[in-house]
Formats: structure tokens, sequence, C-alpha cells
């Protein structure tokens, strides 16, 4: 552990220093204070259009920083050749990805703070109060940041096999079909092929179910979500950033580095 | 020699250029007045296109739906064939966006030209409301409402003032509406009840206006009733009919000359009856 700490400090700080990073979360800051906008030109829907806006907002920047930042996580390393200085020192290869997994989670972790910081300070601007119900964002937020804990697994992933173009291509196609995966055990099932149907059940048990972190929408209704699906919603997200993570450091491992 | 004097001209120039071309553009596409499109129609569709982002999705629709029907609606145009698309490709991906099924069945309900003139369309999309959101007693409401006020169908009405009186958090009133409308459906008294509990309700300016205007009408309507049962003593008393409703205040009948909710005074028409004066804002249709 005191050797993985600070590869994560390390690869926060070289997170931070990316300007691209600033104007994206400027950009969702932004976006969520347009919503006040948006809300007078609809009826009747600020406070649903200022949560559902500024959680999309969070969500969605949150997502592209993830990708961008960790499709280069290894691969930048390998390129720029650094990543002898790290290993030639007593760094095992599995501390090595694990630090910098954990470095991007803590910098999507004070990236999403500040977002919802600013989140909260719109909505308090614009409604003239929070109470007791502003508190079902947090849950939704919370989910977002379980998505984004395997959106960092799967581009940590690819970071390791593939080049940063690819590796956005995989991990933002994987994000798609994530979110479709009832519709891909419905096609199973309506398939009429036994050996289509397995097949399509089988990829939405294997594939990351990112349509489980949606929680957006109830949010924006003040609905709490019930204790059981946030615990569940937790355990599968930390097994299956086990899943992801344990795959990269098995390819990593038997990565030949010249 | 610089390069600087031919650059100037050539940006000016083509400044001047991209103004003037914009300008067409946007004339030309003023010209076209082209037609507000709903590509997607489905909302299944809809929602796996959203990626879990159905919540933001249906506000952009259900803003789409009212700009459309205020953009019809300033343009006279009273046909709305879009409107009961996007409200229903709203509800399909935020089925809990209540005031989409509560504003959307008025723009739906209302008689040409303020609304769609389509209460079939109102009432379905109500019912699904109440499919998604069964323990919501104001959807029952306003289900009683489209089938009173737009369809005339007291029975139906009360049923569905009855059902909602059964809901959770109901307001009290709504068994008094129930018995009322089951009793004396048509009744002005009964109409003045309902628009009443809407004005007391009434979370929103468009709404409250409306209760307002329609309140106005009822009031009108029962003054007038009243004006002329006092036309008709006048004329038993006096042998002769009333030239005019100060006559009615001068034989002591009315205490004063009567004016409508809008402050003026009612006139007698041509008919010998009591009518509204010129420049009166009432709208007497809204009380029928």
């Amino acid at each position: 552990m005191s050797r993985i700490i600070p590869i994560a400090v390390h690869t926060f700080k070289e997170s931070v220093r990316e300007k691209v990073l600033y104007s994206l979360v400027l950009f969702a800051i932004l976006l969520m204070a347009a919503g006040i906008l948006f809300g007078t030109i609809s009826v009747g829907v600020n406070e649903i259009v200022l949560i559902n806006l500024g959680l999309t907002a969070i969500s969605v920047f949150g997502l592209l920083i993830a990708i961008f930042i960790g499709i280069s996580l290894v691969w930048k390393e390998l390129e720029r050749r650094t990543i002898y200085n790290v290993l030639s020192r007593p760094v095992a290869r599995w501390e090595f990805i694990i630090g910098k997994y954990l470095g991007l989670a803590l910098t999507l972790l004070v990236n999403t703070a500040m977002m919802t910081a600013a989140f909260y300070i719109v909505l308090w601007w614009e409604m003239g109060r929070l109470g007791a119900g502003d508190l079902a964002p947090l849950e939704a937020i919370y989910f977002i940041l379980l998505e984004l804990a395997l959106v960092v697994g799967l581009a940590l992933l690819f970071s390791t096999i593939s080049t940063p173009v690819l590796s956005a291509i995989f991990s933002f196609s994987l994000y798609l079909v994530g979110n479709l995966l009832d519709d891909l055990r419905d096609f199973g099932e309506r398939s009429g092929s036994a050996a289509v149907g397995l097949l399509a059940r089988g990829l939405a048990l294997i594939l990351p179910d990112f349509g489980a972190f949606s929680a957006i929408s109830q949010a924006a209704h003040g609905q709490m979500i019930p204790a059981y699906r946030v615990l569940s919603n937790s355990l599968y997200a930390l097994l299956y950033v086990t899943v992801l993570v344990s795959a990269a450091i098995l390819i990593f491992e038997e990565r030949e580095l010249q | 020699m610089s390069a600087r004097p031919p650059i100037v001209v050539i940006l000016t120039v083509a400044l001047a250029g991209s103004v003037l071309l914009r300008g067409q553009i946007h004339r030309a596409a003023l010209a076209a007045e082209l037609e507000p499109v709903v590509y997607v129609r489905s909302g299944e569709t809809l929602r796996r296109f959203s990626l879990g982002y159905e919540g933001l999705l249906a506000d952009f629709y259900w803003t789409r739906a009212v700009q459309y029907f205020g953009r019809e609606r300033l343009a006279g145009n009273s046909r709305f064939e879009r409107l009961d698309a996007l409200l229903r490709a709203t509800v399909a991906l935020d089925p809990h966006l209540l005031i989409a099924y509560r504003f959307g069945a008025i723009f739906l309900a209302e008689k040409p030209p303020a609304g769609a003139g389509r209460p079939d369309e109102a009432l379905a999309l109500i019912r699904r409301g109440i499919g998604a959101n069964p323990g919501y007693w104001r959807l029952w409401q306003d289900l009683g409402f489209i089938y009173y006020w737009d369809l005339r169908d007291y029975r139906h009405a009360a049923l569905a003032f009855e059902a909602g009186s059964r809901q959770p958090g109901a307001g009290v009133w709504m068994k008094t509406l129930a018995a009322s409308v089951a009793a004396q459906g048509g009744e002005l008294d009964t109409s003045r009840l309902l628009w009443t509990e809407v004005l007391r309700e009434a979370g929103n300016d468009t709404i409250r206006r409306g209760a307002l205007e329609h309140l106005g009408a009822i009031k009108a309507a029962q003054d007038i009733t009243r004006i002329n049962r006092a036309l008709d003593l006048f004329c038993q008393q006096r042998g002769h009919p009333a030239s005019q409703l100060k006559d009615l205040v001068q034989a002591g009948i009315l205490a004063e000359q009567p004016t409508d909710p809008s402050g003026v005074p009612y006139v007698l028409g041509l008919d010998g009856k009591a009518a509204l004066g010129p420049g009166s804002r009432i709208n007497l249709d809204l009380a029928r």
C-alpha cells in the first residue's frame, strides 16, 4: 500500500494538470447555470429541469473526463517511456495499475465534489432555499460516481492493450451497450433462437450494466432510492471494478516492455 | 509593400458578405415557415436513445410541447397537430412528470382556438397519468373536470371526482364536488364550485388567469339571470318594460346600476334582456 499511494497521488497531480479537465468542469458548471434560463421557457418544471440538467452535466462531463484521461493512463507512460523509471524501482506491475486506477478515481471524486457544490449553489440560487427534500440528488450523484468508477476501470483496461483512440472507442461503445442490456435481453428472447437467446442472456450478465446506475429522473422528483438498491449497486460496482482492474493487471503483467 | 491594406479590405468584404448572406438565409427560413417535426414518436425508442438521461430528454420534450402550443396559439392556428405526439413522448420518457399530464390535458381539451379541442386525447393522457401515478388524486380531479367541462358527461365526472376523493390526501371538497355534480351537473353553482377550487389550488399564473376568466363569466351569467328576473318584476309592477336598467334602480328593484366582473355596467339589449355592456372583457361563452 505504501507504494500504491504515491503512484495514486502522482496520477492525481498529473490529471489535475490537464487543462482540458478545467474546461470540462467549467463547461459543466455553465450548463448547470443555463438550467435557470431553460426553466423559464418551460412551464412548471423549474426545479425538475435544474436537477435533471445539473445531474446530467455531472454524469456526462464525468464520463468524458473518465474516458479521455483514463485511456491514456498507461499508454502515456509507455509512450514517454517513464514506465521504466517507475518499474525500475521496487514497484510491482499490479501496484502500478492499482495506483493509476486510484489516482484517476480520486480525480473524478474531487471533480464530482466540485460540480456537486456548484449544482447545489445553482439550486439554492434559483429556488431560494434548500431542504431535506433536496438530499435525493446526492443519492443519484453517488450512483454517478459508481458508474464513473466502472468507466475508469474500462478505460484503464483498454489503455493497457490499445492506443488512446481505440481505447476511447471501446470504452464508449461498452458504455452504450451497457445502457441497453435490457434491450439485448429482449432481443434474445424475441429472436426465436435458443442459441441467440442464450448468447444475449450471457452477454447481458457479463457486460457492465450501466442502466442500473440511472437514478437522475427519480432524484428530480425527490424520490429516495431504496436502501437495498444502494447496497446492491455498491456491491456490483465494487465487484465489477475488481474484475476490470484484475484483468488490466493480468494483461499488463504479460506485456513485454521494450 | 505591406500586406496589411489588402488583408483589411478582404476581411471587411468577407465580413459584409457573410452578414448579408446570413440575413438572406434568415429571411429564406422565415419564408419557408418550416413546420416543427416530431422525428421520434415512440417513447420506447426515445428511452433507448436517452442512455439513462431520460429525465432531461423529457424536460426538452415538455418544453417543446409548451413552445409549440404557445406558438400555434399566437399564430391563430388551432389545429395543434403535433401536440399529442409531443405530450405522449414526454410522459413516456418521464411517467412522473405530473405537470405534463395536467397542463397537457388542458392544452388538448380546451375548445379551439384556445386549445386543440381534443378531449378524447386529453382523457387518454390523464388516464395514462393515473396508471403511472395511482396515488395522485389531482389527476382524478382533472379527469372529472374534462368530463364535466369539455364533454358535459356529468355521470362520469361525478364518478371521477368520487374516485379521486378516495385517494390519500384528497381535498375534502372532492366529495362535495362529486355529490354536487351527480345531483345538479350543468348548474352554474356547480361550475362555480369547480372553478373556485381550481383557482384556490392554482400554482401557476396561466391556470389562475383561466380560472378567473371562467369565474367572471359564471358570475356574469348569474347576474344576467338575476337582472332579467328584475326586469320581469318591473314589467309586472309598471305594466310596461323598462327602457333602461337605471329604471330598475329608480323603481327600487335594484340597489344600484349593476356592473359585470370586469367593471363595465350591464346594458339593456334590443331584445329587452340584460346584456354585457360595450367594452366588457367578459366572455360569456366560457359559462356555457
